[in-house]
């Protein structure tokens, strides 16, 4: 369904992103982990169209994406929840996810009632301007506006950074949800055990390289990923 | 005395309309699409010193202009952006080089129209007389032009808060101001969004111009004025809010014409002290976070 390249990626001088290679099927749940820094954000940037990769393809369901701009992309039916979710401030939950539903404007309703039935807690809220919610409820909206869309593929950027545990546990559990709905899911998280615990497959992502990748039981059970990113 | 208080009040009302609405259109320029546009006031002349045009040599009548300077101003604003400004964003290593840059290719904005303005219609100042009959107002004498540009500016900026709110391209327009890059992740062409901005402020511009033919003499070179005001009540208002600046320009209209009662002449230096003091003591505005 996604498949990025050979991607090599450059701010001003700085190269981060040196010939990454990756595939999500259809209906997968792919992730990519990594330390601080490595590139991860940078890479979904680059598939996003929010910065432009030197050399190299992304390619959505047989059409290339890269150089298009990033609206165009999102009309692909990609969808993305940014790092530390990016809501808009100075609107209200529901303007926030009205806003998800940008280019599928017409079946903005069904998709309101389908994201409230996710998450009980926005419809509660909805008159609330996203600025004053709490860390978790944030990143629920991000989460929902999101799958406003309707997307066929959800990009999601540490999802779980910041958020106490039971809040984790909720959004892991919602991504699977969404797997189940028929969305592929590529998610780059630091919280690497959960991570390799719900997606398929993953990439290791290290000083801009893919270091390793493979179905994530395999990778549970490589020293490397237990010394580095499980503390054992 | 009474009497008196309450025609500064509403004079100062009547003046702070037009400012709101200038002031909005320059928050649309500056506070979304990152262009402090010095030519805002430009737009303003051309849109008096047009309506003068039709009104002395066809007899258009005033607001007939209206639906003809909004229009055509906005064509000309988002054509600007399409052809100079995307290209300076584009070639704009960072938003802070591109807002010195479009600063600076607005200036220049603003010697062209002077100019065209000039070659057409000289330097002399312009003037006629529309709808000058006396309404009696809570014991005050007014313009009956004064009440009508003050209705339609409250009208238009109405209507503009009402589109920001409830239409879809209205939404795009907030989301781009607030975050531009998640604004685009979401399906929106930030180019037309920015490019439709500044159009509208255009608009604004040029429809205050018109409106303010109504009631005051217009001439080449009237527009910096305007801008200056434009720029003080945004900074008032607090950059980027849009609601801010329609209440600043009320605000600053208010303290104009308080100010000119006592000194007539005096109100441009106590619009640069209150610019000057709000920058040391609330840079962000009344509005503004
Ligand atoms: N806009 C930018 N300009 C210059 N350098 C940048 C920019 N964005 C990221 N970088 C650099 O690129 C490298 C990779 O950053 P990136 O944000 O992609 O890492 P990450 O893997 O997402 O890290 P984290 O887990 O902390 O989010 C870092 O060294 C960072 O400093
Ligand atoms: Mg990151």
């Amino acid at each position: 369904m996604l498949e990025v390249q050979d991607l090599k990626t450059f701010y001003g001088k700085i190269q981060v992103l040196w010939g990454v290679s990756l595939q999500v099927q259809e209906g997968e749940i792919v992730a990519i982990v990594g330390p601080n820094g490595a590139g991860k954000t940078t890479l979904l940037n680059s598939i996003l169209g929010l910065v432009r990769p030197t050399s190299g393809s992304v390619t959505f369901l047989g059409r290339r994406i890269d150089g298009l701009p990033s609206y165009a992309i999102a009309e692909q039916g990609i969808s993305v929840v940014p790092e530390s979710g990016r809501v808009f401030p100075d609107m209200n939950v529901r303007e926030n996810l009205e806003m998800g539903a940008y280019y599928a404007w017409e079946r903005r309703k069904e998709a309101l009632a389908y994201v409230y039935q996710l998450f009980p807690r926005l419809k509660e809220r909805e008159r609330q301007l996203a600025r004053t919610l709490s860390g978790g409820e944030r990143q629920m909206l991000a989460i929902a506006r999101a799958l406003m869309s309707r997307p066929r593929l959800c990009l999601f950027d540490e999802p779980s950074y910041g958020l106490a545990p039971l809040m984790v546990r909720e959004i892991f559990e919602i991504v699977q949800k969404i797997r189940e709905q028929g969305v592929t899911v590529l998610l780059v998280e630091q919280n690497v055990r959960r991570a390799l615990e719900i997606a398929d497959r993953a990439y290791v992502l290290e000083n801009g390289r893919i270091c390793m990748e493979g179905e994530c039981t395999e990778l549970l059970e490589s020293d490397h990923i237990r010394r580095a990113y499980l503390g054992m | 005395m009474t009497i008196k208080i309450i025609e500064v009040l509403i004079t100062g009302l009547l003046m702070g309309g037009l400012y709101a609405l200038v002031a909005v259109g320059l928050s649309l320029q500056y506070g979304v699409a990152r262009i402090l546009n010095i030519s805002h006031g430009e737009f303003i002349m051309l849109g008096g010193l047009t309506t003068w045009a039709l009104y002395t040599a066809l007899g258009v009548n005033p607001l007939l202009s209206l639906a003809i300077c909004g229009p055509v101003a906005f064509i000309l604003g988002f054509v600007i952006h399409r052809t100079l400004f995307k290209r300076l964003l584009a070639s704009s290593a960072s938003p802070a080089i591109f807002e010195s840059n479009s600063m600076l290719a607005a200036f220049g904005l603003m010697f062209i129209l002077q100019n065209i303005a000039l070659l057409i219609w000289g330097p002399e100042i312009r003037g006629y007389s529309y709808l000058v009959i006396p309404v009696h107002f809570l014991g005050t004498l007014f313009g009956a032009n004064r009440l009508l540009t003050f209705g339609l500016a409250l009208v238009i900026g109405l209507g503009f808060y009402l589109f920001l709110s409830l239409t879809r391209t209205g939404k795009a327009i907030r989301a781009a101001a607030q975050d531009p890059p998640t604004a685009g992740l979401m399906g929106v062409n930030i180019n037309n969004v920015l490019a439709l901005c500044f159009g509208l402020g255009a608009a604004m511009a040029g429809i205050a111009g018109v409106l303010i033919s109504m009631c005051y003499p217009v001439h080449g070179v009237m527009g910096l004025e305007y801008t200056i005001i434009a720029i003080i009540v945004v900074v008032l208002g607090g950059l980027g809010s849009i609601p801010g600046s329609f209440i600043g320009g009320f605000i600053l209209g208010l303290i104009g014409s308080v100010v000119t009662f006592f000194e007539p002449g005096l109100a441009l230096v106590a619009y640069y002290v209150i610019f000057i003091l709000l920058l040391l003591v609330r840079p962000t505005g009344i509005l503004g976070r």
